[in-house]
């Protein structure tokens, strides 16, 4: 069974997706036991997925068993053996975490919700795994559409900023296939690793460089690269708290995953860099989108819309990483796309259950909320600190490698930007410390026995995720040297 | 193949894709774009893109146009609010102006058209031409292409259109005692254009006699694809268009009776679950995911390549139903507001 | 004059494009922004089936020649006869991956509608301010 496994991540939560919405109609309330037990089960096998890869190296899955241009071919590496991971234990603590949640703001449309959420995270692992041009373009769309779907199970403003999305999410995937398309009248071929090596014997082109610009420009549409951003706060603002809790984590992070995988196994280091020379107008984009993001997440005052402001300028800490071109901007990158995602989920599950038991994530709503939730807040301040860079959590090192990548470089308009966003998420995370530890709680109901310290906690099912995820973060960061080590020098050495 | 006729529908296609987006009436944009796919569709032919015409002949300019109409019904098809974009469209217009020149760039380099000994026509393409008749004895090569060597690809495709159908039930169904409650949907309800429902004998003669052989043709589309052109989601496009056509010439009771909401999530699921189920099979009998061969182990007399084109087959069944289903719900969905009481 | 000939679709291709993305990112009707998308994405949908014609060639549907028991014969086929299989694939995957993302979009539009009604984004985002 283990050789099966690459199959198995995926067509588990397939499965598993139908059965939801067939036992939905009949049963609405076992979709949610179905869902985590579909995930316990893709998280084990990711596991031992990523087991067998650090053993005995990459895993290569041809599906219908034929051989691999002809065929579609899954290849796990190191580094996506590790996101897939990732993805499974997000998808896992969302799916818990879900619970009262989903039964609060959805009603009738619990099944529904959960097999779009088993089939998004199908559509995630497929895009992670695969090593087929065009499959990656049909998960992309499987992703894609789920995506837009549970964005648009709010009510309200949701619609149109969902419907934003799904023009700018359309046009980014159909600039990858018009991508892919360039690929495939240069080579004749769509997996990635012939096309990387057909590609290598020629000549480059402007065909060729057409295929790149348009892959890349259809992955920083996906993932909200700066000029690109406009979609993403409204979406994740308005969306049900459940799905941005899911999203929020993992789309952009398996888009700049993608971008990561386009760069590496299909165009080549020499390529990019020595034949291109973008990288300075790439990372100067990076520089903006850093710089952008923390200044309008400067200006918010509601918890959600300011996080996602921070995620515009988080992608642009990977962008720029990937595009620095060496070994420590690289690693960094990779890094940054697991510290990131547990980060950014650890933030929004705590908002989450901010949102569950007062209703609203403004600033102004969270005087004496230490006092009302200590624990949600310890979860939100593992968070907060990760995001800020303190040091036993993961996203302390991987600003390091970012910050050493950038001193090789060079790039000092980076390294600063870098710098600013700490200082902008130091001085974001302790206003709001300020107000919620400092502030006294608002005296609003009289009548009630214990108005300021009474404790109200969200239920166990949605603290217990949140501090599993806040123990990530500090074992990731702990355990930094080994990830590095046996998972990510592995996959950049065969690029560098 | 015919040069002169591909540039002629070219231009016509170029030109209805300018009125389409020119025209102010939604509804007559919305019929202008069924021509352009009707045109595509030729093209296509021309093409030798048999497939393909067939699907978009089917999906586009059919299924495509007939939820475009349904929603221009269910919403407005005049949009009377002005302001001046100026300055957006000519800052996109030089956006693409530029992203238009790149692509023009590339033209110099692309190989001319029709040229057999391509690139793109030369490496995996002749290996399946080549092959497919030892590999699966199927000499339909999109067939077997599609649903054997990238067979995975359309697994994801037939899941695309589930997750369309539940995206688009999730989004817009209402139940009944709560529209009633609701004070906006009331209000809304007399926005709606209202229609008189022409309970016309022709109409539904005509189409009690066409749905049958409409179905018929459907069926044979479906289980002839290994032969001639058509395959799952030609033939399923059809049967949910024969559907389509039973809702729209009678009314949703009608069609109801016959395929109720509950039957229809079901059978979307059943149809995907077929096409994984293959697969799964597959894995028990010790092949890859979709790898076919190893059930020619439980297929009665049959070798492992006869067993390849078999399960093409049954896998075929499988995206037919899914697509059937899912077309004929999103049309209910689409044409209803969700409230599955009358369409257009 | 035969170059332009030769490369005729891919130049209709890009025009057909542009016309697309220009129409989704500019036109402010959200009805009329998803027939441009469907505009663009019919667009590459021509370029890959561009790329896959062959002169002189059939449908790749390969003739087969059988003998009295219903047996292939075994045949040399040259590629070059049939069309490219490959890019009517992948784009009969586009096609209806199009039309799911076009109903998605419309039911979107619907819903629009009943909470704003109005299909206008500047109307829509006048009312929201």
């Amino acid at each position: 069974m283990i050789d099966q496994a690459p199959a198995l991540i995926v067509v588990i939560p397939l499965l598993a997706a139908l059965f939801i919405t067939v036992i939905g109609v009949y049963k609405p309330r076992l979709s949610w036991i179905l869902t985590v037990l579909t995930f316990v089960i893709t998280s084990i096998f990711t596991i031992i997925t990523l087991k067998q890869v650090v053993v005995i190296g990459p895993v290569y899955y041809m599906f219908g068993n034929w051989p691999a241009p002809f065929g579609i071919e899954f290849v796990i590496d190191h580094l996506n053996a590790l996101i897939i991971a990732m993805i499974s234990i997000v998808a896992l603590l969302v799916a818990i975490y879900s619970k009262h949640d989903v039964k609060k703001e959805l009603g009738d449309k619990i099944p529904h919700f959960y097999s779009l959420f088993t089939l998004l995270v199908t559509g995630l692992l497929g895009i992670t795994m695969t090593g087929d041009a065009f499959n990656l373009y049909v998960l992309l769309e499987v992703s894609a559409l789920t995506s837009y779907a549970l964005l648009a199970l709010s009510k309200g403003r949701a619609y149109i900023a969902t419907f934003n999305y799904l023009i700018m999410g359309t046009i980014g995937a159909c600039f990858y296939l018009l991508g892919v398309g360039y690929l495939l009248i240069n080579t004749g071929s769509l997996n990635m690793a012939d096309i990387a090596t057909i590609i290598n014997a020629n000549t480059y082109s402007y065909a060729v460089l057409a295929a790149f610009l348009f892959i890349m420009i259809g992955m920083w549409t996906k993932m909200a690269l700066f000029p690109l951003h406009g979609w993403l706060p409204n979406v994740y603002t308005y969306a049900p708290t459940s799905t941005s809790c899911l999203l929020a984590p993992l789309m952009t992070k398996v888009s700049v995953y993608v971008m990561l995988r386009m760069m590496t196994s299909v165009f080549n280091y020499d390529y990019i860099f020595n034949v291109l020379q973008w990288q300075q107008v790439i990372v100067a984009l990076a520089v903006l989108a850093i710089l952008a993001g923390s200044i309008l997440a400067f200006r918010q005052d509601n918890l959600k819309r300011m996080l996602t402001y921070l995620i515009v300028a988080e992608i642009g800490y990977m962008v720029g990483g990937a595009w620095l071109g060496n070994v420590n901007g690289f690693t960094g990158a990779s890094y940054h796309i697991i510290a990131d995602g547990f980060m950014t989920l650890c933030l929004f599950l705590a908002i989450g259950c901010i949102i569950y038991k007062i209703g609203d994530s403004s600033l102004a709503s969270m005087k004496g909320i230490f006092k009302k939730m200590p624990l949600t807040m310890v979860g939100f301040l593992i968070g907060a600190f990760s995001m800020i860079g303190i040091p036993p959590t993961c996203g302390f090192f991987s600003k390091w490698y970012l910050l050493s990548g950038a001193y090789e470089a060079g790039a000092w308009p980076f390294f600063v930007a870098l710098l600013v966003s700490s200082l902008v998420n130091a001085i974001l995370f302790f206003r709001i410390i300020e107000v919620g530890y400092f502030h006294a709680l608002p005296e609003e109901e009289p009548n009630h026995n214990h108005p300021k310290h009474k404790r109200d906690e969200a239920p166990l099912s949605m603290i217990i995720p949140l501090l599993t995820t806040a123990g990530l973060l500090i074992g990731i960061g702990i355990y930094t040297a080994d990830i590095v080590t046996y998972l990510i020098r592995p996959f950049i050495n065969t690029f560098l | 193949m015919i040069i002169g006729f591909d540039v002629i529908c070219l231009c016509l296609i170029l030109l209805c894709a300018i009125l389409a987006l020119y025209i102010k009436d939604l509804m007559g944009a919305v019929i202008v774009f069924g021509a352009y796919s009707f045109l595509m569709c030729i093209v296509w032919a021309c093409n030798a893109a048999i497939d393909v015409a067939f699907t978009e002949a089917a999906v586009g300019a059919g299924v495509g146009t007939v939820f475009l109409v349904s929603t221009v019904y269910s919403t407005t098809r005049v949009d009377s609010f002005k302001k001046n974009r100026f300055i957006t469209q000519l800052l996109m217009f030089f956006v693409v102006c530029i992203v238009g020149s790149l692509l023009l760039l590339t033209v110099t380099d692309l190989p001319e058209w029709g040229d057999g000994n391509a690139p793109a026509n030369a490496h995996l393409s002749s290996y399946y031409l080549e092959n497919s008749i030892d590999d699966t004895h199927v000499p339909n090569v999109v067939t077997s292409v599609l649903a054997d060597y990238r067979g995975f690809d359309t697994m994801l495709e037939t899941c695309v259109v589930f997750i369309a159908f539940i995206a688009i039930f999730a989004i817009l169904r209402v139940r009944k005692s709560r529209t009633n409650n609701d004070e906006t949907s009331k209000i809304f309800e007399l926005l709606v254009p209202s229609y008189q429902k022409v309970d016309s004998v022709i109409i539904k003669t005509a189409s009690h006699l066409m749905i049958p052989f409409m179905q018929l043709f459907a069926l044979y589309v479906v289980a002839h694809g290994h032969y001639s052109p058509g395959g799952g989601f030609q033939g399923g496009v059809i049967l949910g268009a024969s559907l389509i056509l039973l809702a729209i010439s009678y009314d949703f009771k009608k069609s109801l009776n016959y395929l109720s909401e509950k039957k229809v999530i079901l059978l979307v699921a059943l149809g995907v679950l077929i096409y994984a189920g293959i697969g799964v099979i597959c894995l028990f009998l010790g092949g890859n995911f979709l790898d076919y061969s190893v059930l020619s182990k439980i297929l009665p007399a049959t070798d492992s390549i006869m067993a390849r084109s078999h399960a093409m087959l049954g896998v075929e069944i499988g995206v037919a139903l899914t697509v059937m289903v899912s077309m004929y719900g999103i049309y209910l969905c689409l044409s209803s507001n969700g409230r599955f009481d009358k369409g257009l | 004059m035969d170059y332009i000939l030769n490369h005729f679709n891919y130049i209709i291709v890009v025009i057909i494009m542009m016309l697309g993305l220009w129409g989704m990112l500019s036109l402010s009707n959200l009805v009329k922004k998803l027939i441009s998308m469907a505009i663009f994405q019919t667009g590459i949908i021509l370029f890959y089936i561009s790329m896959g014609a062959k002169k002189g060639s059939s449908i790749p549907i390969i003739k087969q020649a059988y003998d009295d028991h219903h047996h292939p014969i075994h045949q040399t086929i040259n590629h070059i006869d049939y069309a490219n299989p490959l890019t009517q694939i992948l784009m009969l995957t586009a096609i209806v991956v199009g039309v799911a993302t076009l109903g998605l979009g419309l039911a979107l539009t619907q819903r629009v509608y009943s909470e704003h009604k109005s299909l206008n984004e500047d109307e829509i985002l006048e009312s929201l301010s």
